[in-house]
């Protein structure tokens, strides 16, 4: 897609912190469109195909095509807020992250962004790779001048390329295509916000001489002057880092938004072993908080406390105002005050935000989601539990047959009761001859045959509507 | 290949600055993340005077996952496989950020020291431990000899 998103256009569905974080982009809205105009298209083409009672009732096709869209909206959004934008500035820091991570990123940015605008998380900082205390000002200055907006190498890994499990079929599943069409739209999405960020980056290096929103050298020295090194990235930040609730480490945003839950997972052995014998049951599927990174303590959370003399960018003066009284070196408390004594210009917004008493911050916070995560996991280990034992089921049906003796017929026997097989087979269940088996095998490999020949119509109809189109 | 994050550059150099005593890590040079390693047997244990190789790996992901470590020399040990491959916690679930191939390799290194046959991942060797302990220590002992000594 060739249009370069540029900032503007209100979206709809944004709700909270409006000044700030309406950012669907009009690249954006055009895909969206697109998007629309797409599965309609694959709406219409499905009802005209519809083989033997595959049809589906207008109203669940209309409510999963909403469905798609809303997802697809979301995920644009997310990308979009992982841009970082020199005028979202925040006490010298930033909104989205610097790039340091290249995945990991699937947090809830609106949160997080809403968390830094009230000053209860660090804002994203610039890190500094390397700092030497006998770096003059100047030096330092010069420095911190030339750092990028975002990292150098912008890329998010989470485009990498993985086999499909369908990859070596020759008859490929409408399932397979609609996953690669995912991939690809979620490609060309990453594509489009690279290239935003380096609109952006353009952005901020033309306007750097200009810009009452870039950072004055007072503010960066303020800030950089003596770093901190985060233990985690080892880059160095502004001294005043998140700290860890339980050991009081230092830790900054950029990596604290990477930790998270482990996958959803079986209880540990120790946890479990009431009924050794018994296999995972889908809701024994855990997941738990993620512990301190230092020091192991359960239900990681961090908190936060703004500098007192400091508020610029949202809700605080233009960064290139800020002043500091005595230059350079620390400043004491007695300063503190003669600085927030003189700006007195700050409007009310500010003091809101700094008059919040520190909040603990939890993982769980930032990404909201774990809890459908570890539902969908149970679900999908439900359904693979479920084709596990039709597929069992079938197969004692044939065993049944040549080996008419001992444990398996009883189970067998047993199973026929359940519904399962006796739907299959009508009647007939208890007496299995030999021909009536055939004919539910031959049964079975038709019908695979037939949906095979179906997916493949479709797919065929669906290039040759691809070709028309061009 | 991607850039090698400061992290990775910084963790390397201090490994060189400030070495661990009985521990050794040296950067492969065709790729950084990858790690020849040796690991002193602990004295008092029965791998003293053995000197381990290993091989360590940092995926993409590291710091926010484990690097990947494999005993390259045979070692008769209850957590510790035929092909290397080491039981142990902070190497899995237990991974955290904050540790770094320094830790891990000291973690390593108090395996070797304190065997858990309890927890196994070699059935046969933690088999032999459990019902004989001096016998499975001997054969610890005649393993290091043979192939963890150093070839002068």
């Amino acid at each position: 897609m060739g249009n370069v998103p540029t900032k503007e256009t209100r979206s709809r569905s944004n709700t909270d912190s409006s000044s700030v974080s309406d950012f669907i982009t009009s690249g954006g809205a055009v895909s969206i469109q697109n998007t629309i105009a797409a599965s309609s298209r694959s709406s219409q083409r499905r009802n005209t195909t519809s083989f033997n009672g595959h049809q589906r009732s207008a109203s669940s096709e209309l409510r999963r095509m909403k469905r798609q869209q809303e997802k697809d909206n979301a995920l644009e959004k997310h990308y979009h807020q992982l841009i970082v934008k020199f005028n979202e500035h925040v006490d010298g820091g930033y909104l989205a992250p610097f790039g340091t991570y290249k995945s990991n990123l699937d947090y809830n940015c609106d949160v997080v962004r809403r968390l830094i605008i009230e000053g209860k998380l660090s804002p994203f900082f610039t890190p500094l790779q390397d700092f030497d205390e006998s770096w003059t000002d100047e030096e330092l200055y010069i420095i911190l001048k030339q750092l990028p907006l975002h990292a150098l190498e912008p890329g998010f890994n989470d485009e990498e390329e993985e086999d499909d499990v369908d990859d070596h079929k020759i008859h490929k599943s409408s399932n397979f295509y609609k996953r690669q069409e995912e991939k690809s739209k979620l490609k060309a999405l990453i594509a489009r916000v690279k290239e935003a960020q380096k609109v952006e980056e353009q952005r901020y290096l033309e306007s750097k001489a200009t810009s009452t929103d870039m950072s004055s050298r007072d503010l960066l020295l303020r800030l950089y002057r003596q770093p901190r090194e985060c233990p985690i990235c080892f880059l160095y930040y502004p001294s005043h880092l998140n700290v860890s609730k339980c050991c009081l480490q230092p830790i900054c945003t950029e990596c604290f938004v990477q930790i998270k839950r482990l996958d959803p997972h079986p209880p540990h052995e120790e946890q479990a072993n009431a009924n050794p014998n018994e296999p995972p049951l889908p809701h024994t599927l855990i997941s738990e908080p993620a512990s301190c990174p230092y020091c192991a303590s359960p239900n990681f959370g961090v908190t936060y406390v703004p500098p007192k003399d400091l508020c610029t960018g949202i809700g605080g003066i233009k960064p290139s105002q800020y002043k500091q009284y005595t230059g350079n070196g620390d400043i004491t408390d007695e300063e503190d005050e003669k600085v927030s004594r003189t700006n007195k210009k700050t409007p009310p917004a500010m003091v809101r935000r700094k008059s919040a008493t520190p909040e603990l911050i939890t993982i769980d916070m930032i990404r909201p989601d774990w809890e459908t995560k570890l539902l969908s996991a149970r679900n999908k280990l439900a359904r693979k539990a479920a084709t596990a034992s039709a597929i069992h089921a079938s197969n004692l049906i044939i065993s049944d047959s040549t080996e008419s003796a001992s444990g398996v017929t009883d189970d067998t026997r047993r199973r026929r009761g359940s519904g399962e097989t006796g739907r299959r087979r009508g009647n007939t269940a208890g007496s299995a001859s030999n021909s009536n088996l055939r004919s539910i095998e031959d049964r079975m490999i038709e019908e695979a045959l037939r949906l095979s020949i179906i997916d493949e119509e479709i797919r065929k109809k669906k290039a040759e509507e691809e070709e028309a189109k061009k | 290949m991607a850039a090698l994050p400061k992290r990775i550059i910084k963790e390397t150099e201090r490994l060189v600055s400030d070495p661990v005593p009985g521990i050794t890590a040296i950067p492969s040079e065709d790729n950084l993340r990858y790690f020849e390693v040796t690991i002193d047997g602990p004295n008092h244990s029965p791998y003293a005077d053995g000197v381990f190789n290993l091989e360590l790996y940092l995926p993409d992901d590291y710091p926010m996952c484990a690097p990947k470590v494999r005993f390259l020399t045979k070692i008769y040990h209850p957590n510790i496989d035929k092909l290397g491959r080491i039981c142990l916690d902070v190497l899995k679930d237990n991974w955290s950020p904050a540790l770094q191939i320094r830790t891990i390799l000291l973690s390593i290194q108090a395996l070797l020291g304190a065997p858990n046959p309890d927890d196994p991942l070699a059935n046969d060797v933690a088999d032999d431990w459990k019902k004989d302990e001096k016998r499975a220590i001997e054969i610890a002992k005649e393993w290091t000899l043979k192939y963890a000594t150093k070839k002068d």
